[in-house]
């Protein structure tokens, strides 16, 4: 909302600097984003007297001429051919800037310096139109009215000294989307009364109430309809000074009836709209809603199918505008008016943007109405039009307006206890303070009890219906500054405070692994976000092709990391995210959460070399083992010992080589190797290792009591043992069986080599391990540990069709 | 018998490392380490030790062997490789081996900063879902239908009543609507808004939200607060006001601004020379919003706050284009 300083001050005398206004209503909640003095473009600009005209010495095409600026005496060179003594012109002084250079083929703007035209010194110009910005004409110099002042700022002289601010009004507030409303709130800072300017309309003997008639069938919708008809309106341009004002305040001037509507509209926030009355059929207007599926052309010649609940403005056989929204092109002004039906009326806020929406068209009457527009603003407005109007464009106005407003609403009385303005605020106030505040800003107490105040609230105020919205004023005319900052900082340790959660510790844990943590988008495109199964959840409305539907899995996310570091010369990735990832819930209802399911994911992958690059080591790729080294650790260090890998041939589009994972049991995910198809979407050559866990699985698992298991106080035993088995022979079933034997006394079992090879045969492989025994209650004797192993031995080689190979 | 044992171990550490080749090391293991070696010698003499000093001598012995087996594989292995891989003079100036190092990401850090100290003061962190109804991300929150301050977060839908949060604040109900007052908790999580993604936006960020219900809490405590958390963040000389605003769910309502850190207030490019940084929203929680949870809304008063956690983070770190936090190139990563 672009408001003007001078149009604010015809409504309260402000004294202040544009930039104190900025910031004091600033700190009222009416932000200022920022102001713009008009002027400014012609700073350095005065009017001048031309004195004398001399011929150059040295050039017939220019003149010498001394130039009287009040304060001075200039000696200006000049080309221009109509320069003659006697004329008042506009002077550009050393240092202005020029806003249209006629020499430049683009009319770029110049700094003016002092310069030696021909042996000359001229210290200063005389301005053309063109280089003013104010017209075409470079021929010449514009020569201003012989009543002009000489010295004056030529800002001033234009009556362009003014300043615009740029207002961000909030969405409770549809009172600040006008110049009143903003000097009502300017109240606040000068002390001063705003009002709006007297009116006085010569009337005809006509009466306007013979010549129309007015109904309103939907009374919910349409609270009030005022209307004044105007009779042999001259159409034609509207005067400067309101070209002038609605162009700095960001509306185009179209003919003076449209102007003045814009006007009325910019001035008191009532949209009022022109009907051209001798297009209005049976000379009647009638508010009521649409038929469903029926058309109408706007104004700006779209055609609109209307709903049900479209409130319309309807003549005696059709409709004629959209109600609070924009009117029609069957009965707009047009340059052949002579008589002008005016509407001033108040339509319900909601409906109107329920409208707007459903036609996609905001316009300003729209985002006023759906704000909430003073219903007692109605009549004000449609005399302050006609009054213009007379002014203007020569209208003859019918005696009388025509009214229709079924049910004023009774004054609305609002009543605030003391006591509970400072319980909310943290303040002391007093009575006396609190009723000062309000009336402030014209809220009016009606009545005084010991308890508290009830005040009237003015119609304008949609936002102000109970005690809560009087406190929010009192503060804010209090001023936020002043309410005490109180520091309190007692815990309360009535409940426990939850800090960390489960994901803090999974994240630091893998941090200090060495993998990154990556964050990634959650709207993804169609094709990515439905890669990890499931039926995705799309977005109705999306922004673009690469945001329509949430993720079903963290592994696209990590694809699309890994290949733009690919991209940029960092092959080798260690990276994990935690994040949410959503699909549709079968059975469920899409319009309640019953319907979906989200659900926390952790994501780990290990793609390019196994280590950085260094020396003295040997350089590996990363293979499945790492990775799954790594899931095995923070599943040991979390979940203990209540988790397993399952190895399942089913490779799916994504993975290949997979393992499922199970905790406590049931399925927590899985790990395995992206497969070729989907790392070529990816533009991925590398093998690329994930493993995806719900956390919901991790958390159940999860071991978060622990006790001590008393460390062992006798000597524990080394042996190692190798066995030839089958190269089908999967190792965990030999493992299996060895911690069977083992039993309790087996405290560790270390897989150290794998081999395959000549010296163990064809279609065989050796398995060696490491195994640890731990008794709890002796030490062993040589005998014993041999009697042990032995009987470990015996077991693997019965039922793994193992051999004991010697080491 | 100690000084038997020790004497075996000076005598192979004085062999060992005069070996030069393996013929010599083959002679040192059939000497030393062989079944019938001089340490297994060692072990045979066990026998005759008095039995209260068995278990003393028996661990010295296994640290001899283990000790003595250790040190000639490494022997062994470094004359098999035609010497060491890192010379036989120690060069101190070489690298440690580098190993992969991992990064909290830069939000989760900023996140977890903020919440270190918003827990310091008593607060409890709390989570709720992304995917919303239309009553918990605003019915609840007392936008009324049909109003235009639903337009101040422009908002994916998935169907007519469920939609992406536009912000934490839904966690606000959720939580309430649990448990009774004293309600203090910090609500951190990612939010939808349905803008072109630019430098300056994006359709997904996150936020963190702070909700304190009680007995006697004022706009006062309001002020406090958030304060005590600018001060802690952002240090402790910082420039601070308060400056009304509209929120449907909170009354009154209040944007914090701080004095550019960068300009001191002057007036840069990052405050768009207004000298002044909006940090955050904030505002009592409306009666409203009380009643619709079932609180007794003359006995309990309440404050919630909310921030946008890449904004703060971006303001911190200079980043000037949003989108660099979700590209994760791990140069980005490891800076932080």
């Amino acid at each position: 909302m672009k408001i003007s300083h001078n149009w604010l001050k015809e409504y309260i005398d402000v004294r202040l600097k544009p930039a104190q206004v900025a910031d004091r209503l600033s700190m009222l909640g009416l932000e200022v984003a920022g102001f713009h003095d008009l002027a400014a473009q012609y700073d350095k600009f005065v009017v001048g007297s031309v004195l004398e005209v001399a011929r150059h010495p040295k050039a017939d095409r220019l003149t010498l001429c001394k130039v009287d600026i009040g304060t001075d005496r200039l000696d200006i060179v000049c080309g221009a051919p109509n320069v003659s003594a006697g004329q008042k012109v506009v002077v550009a002084l050393v240092g202005a800037t020029i806003p249209r250079n006629q020499h430049d083929p683009d009319g770029k703007p110049f700094v003016l310096e002092r310069a030696t035209i021909r042996g000359v010194q001229s210290n200063g110009m005389i301005c053309s139109a063109y280089e003013l910005n104010l017209g075409e004409d470079a021929d010449g110099i514009l020569v201003l009215a012989a009543s002009a002042q000489s010295g004056k700022p030529f800002a001033k002289h234009l009556g362009v000294a003014d300043v615009i601010y740029d207002m961000e009004v909030t969405a409770n507030r549809g009172d600040w989307l006008s110049h009143i409303g903003v000097a009502r709130e300017v109240q606040i800072l000068t002390g001063n009364k705003a009002r709006l300017p007297k009116i006085q309309i010569k009337e005809s003997k006509a009466r306007a109430s013979r010549f129309a008639t007015i109904k309103i069938v939907d009374r919910d919708k349409c609270l009030r309809y005022s209307s004044r008809i105007l009779r042999n309106v001259k159409v034609g341009p509207s005067p400067k000074w309101m070209q002038d004002r609605l162009q700095a305040v960001g509306v185009r001037p179209i003919s003076n009836i449209v102007d003045v509507t814009n006007y009325v509209l910019m001035e008191t926030g009532q949209p009022l709209h022109a009907f051209d009355y001798d297009t209005l059929a049976d000379h009647t207007i009638i508010v009521k809603c649409g038929n469903e599926g029926e058309t109408f052309t706007t104004l700006d010649g779209k055609e609109r199918t209307l709903r049900a609940d479209t409130l319309m403005i309807c003549d005696g056989k059709r409709p004629v505008a959209i109600a609070g929204v924009m009117g029609g092109a069957n009965t707009e002004i047009s340059d052949t008016t002579t008589n002008v039906l005016l509407e001033s009326a108040n339509f319900a806020p909601s409906n109107i943007r329920r409208t707007s929406k459903y036609l996609g068209l905001s316009t300003d009457a729209s985002q006023r109405f759906e704000r909430g527009v003073d219903v007692e603003m109605t009549m004000y407005a449609v005399n302050r039009a006609a009054q213009l109007l007379q002014e203007v464009a020569g209208a003859q106005v019918l005696a009388g307006a025509i009214d229709v407003y079924p049910k004023k609403p009774k004054p609305l009385i609002v009543f605030a206890r003391v006591a509970r303005v400072n319980a909310v605020l943290g303040t002391s106030l007093s009575k006396k303070e609190i009723v000062n505040h309000l009336k402030s800003i014209n809220l009016e107490p009606v009545s005084s009890s010991k308890e508290g105040i009830a005040f009237r609230i003015p119609t304008y105020r949609y936002d102000l219906t109970e005690e809560i919205d009087l406190i929010e004023e009192v503060a804010r005319v209090y001023g936020y500054d002043n309410i005490e900052t109180k520091t309190r900082t007692t815990v309360d340790f009535s409940k426990p405070l939850k800090i960390w959660t489960k994901e803090d510790a999974l994240r630091q844990y893998l941090i200090g692994s060495g993998f990154h943590e990556v964050l990634t988008y959650s709207l993804q495109d169609r094709s990515h976000a439905s890669i990890g199964g499931g039926i995705p959840v799309d977005v109705l409305n999306p922004v673009s092709a690469e945001a329509t539907t949430l993720r079903t899995s963290l592994v696209p996310g990590a694809l699309s990391v890994v290949q733009h570091n690919r991209s940029h010369g960092q092959p080798d990735l260690r990276l994990f995210e935690i994040g949410n990832v959503f699909s549709r819930r079968e059975g469920g209802s899409s319009e309640d959460l019953t319907g979906y399911d989200e659900e926390g994911r952790i994501l780990m992958l290990i793609t390019g070399n196994y280590l950085p690059q260094q020396f003295g080591t040997e350089h590996r790729r990363a293979d499945l083992l790492d990775l799954r080294g790594e899931v095995e650790a923070v599943l040991a260090k979390f979940c203990l010992d209540k988790y397993r890998f399952i190895s399942y041939d089913s490779a799916s589009a994504l993975i290949e080589s997979a393992l499922a994972v199970e905790i406590n049991g049931s399925y927590a995910g899985f790990l395995g190797k992206i497969s070729k198809s989907t790392a070529q979407r990816f533009d991925i050559e590398d093998a690329v290792f994930v493993c995806e866990l719900k956390l919901t699985a991790l958390e159940r698992g999860w071991v978060s009591e622990k006790k001590l298991t008393p460390l062992p106080r006798f000597p524990s035993v080394r042996r190692d043992l190798a066995f030839v088995v089958d190269s089908n022979t999967e190792q965990e079933s030999v493992a299996r069986t060895i911690r069977e034997a083992g039993g309790t006394l087996l405290s560790e079992l270390v897989l150290f080599d794998v081999f395959v090879g000549d010296q163990v045969g064809a279609g065989k492989k050796s398995l060696a391990y490491s195994l640890e025994l731990q008794p709890l209650d002796k030490t062993l004797m040589d005998r014993e540990i041999d009697a042990e192993i032995a009987r470990i031995v015996a077991r693997v080689e019965s039922a793994c069709h193992a051999k004991l190979r010697a080491l | 018998m100690i000084d038997k044992s020790n004497n075996v171990r000076s005598s192979f550490e004085t062999e060992l490392a005069a070996a030069g080749s393996e013929s010599d090391l083959e002679a040192l293991r059939v000497k030393y380490l062989s079944r019938g070696g001089l340490i297994a010698q060692l072990f045979d003499e066990m026998k005759s030790v008095p039995s209260f000093e068995k278990p003393a001598i028996g661990k010295l012995l296994n640290a001899i062997k283990t000790d003595a087996q250790r040190a000639f594989d490494e022997k062994k292995a470094a004359l098999s490789s035609g010497g060491s891989r890192e010379g036989g003079v120690a060069d101190l100036t070489l690298p440690g081996r580098p190993r992969h190092k991992g990064t909290k990401h830069l939000l989760t850090q900023t996140i977890d900063e903020i919440k270190g100290i918003f827990t310091r003061m008593g607060f409890s962190v709390v989570t709720g879902p992304e995917v919303e109804t239309d009553y918990y991300n605003f019915g609840a929150l007392n936008f009324p239908p049909d109003h235009p301050a639903r337009d101040m977060q422009d908002t994916f839908f998935i169907s007519k009543n469920v939609l992406l949060r536009t912000h934490t604040s839904p966690v606000q109900i959720r939580t309430m609507e649990k448990q009774k007052p004293p309600v203090r908790e910090i609500m951190p999580g990612r939010v939808y808004r349905n803008e072109a993604v630019s430098a300056r936006s994006l359709v997904a960020f996150h936020q963190i939200e702070g909700l304190y219900v009680d007995e006697g809490v004022t706009f006062s405590d309001l002020k406090g607060t958030l304060v005590a958390f600018a001060r802690q963040f952002y240090g402790n000389d910082v420039k601070f006001k308060f400056r009304p605003t509209f929120f449907p769910f909170t009354e009154p309502s209040a944007d914090m601004y701080i004095a550019c850190f960068l300009c001191k207030g002057q007036g840069c490019r990052m405050c768009k020379q207004a000298g002044w940084l909006e940090i955050l929203g904030s505002g009592m929680v409306h009666p409203h919003v009380l009643q619709n949870v079932g609180y007794d809304t003359e006995r309990y008063t309440g404050f919630a706050f909310g921030m946008g956690i890449e904004r703060t983070a971006s303001l911190r770190y200079g980043i000037d284009d949003l989108r660099l936090f979700y590209e994760n190139d791990v140069r980005f990563l490891q800076q932080f």
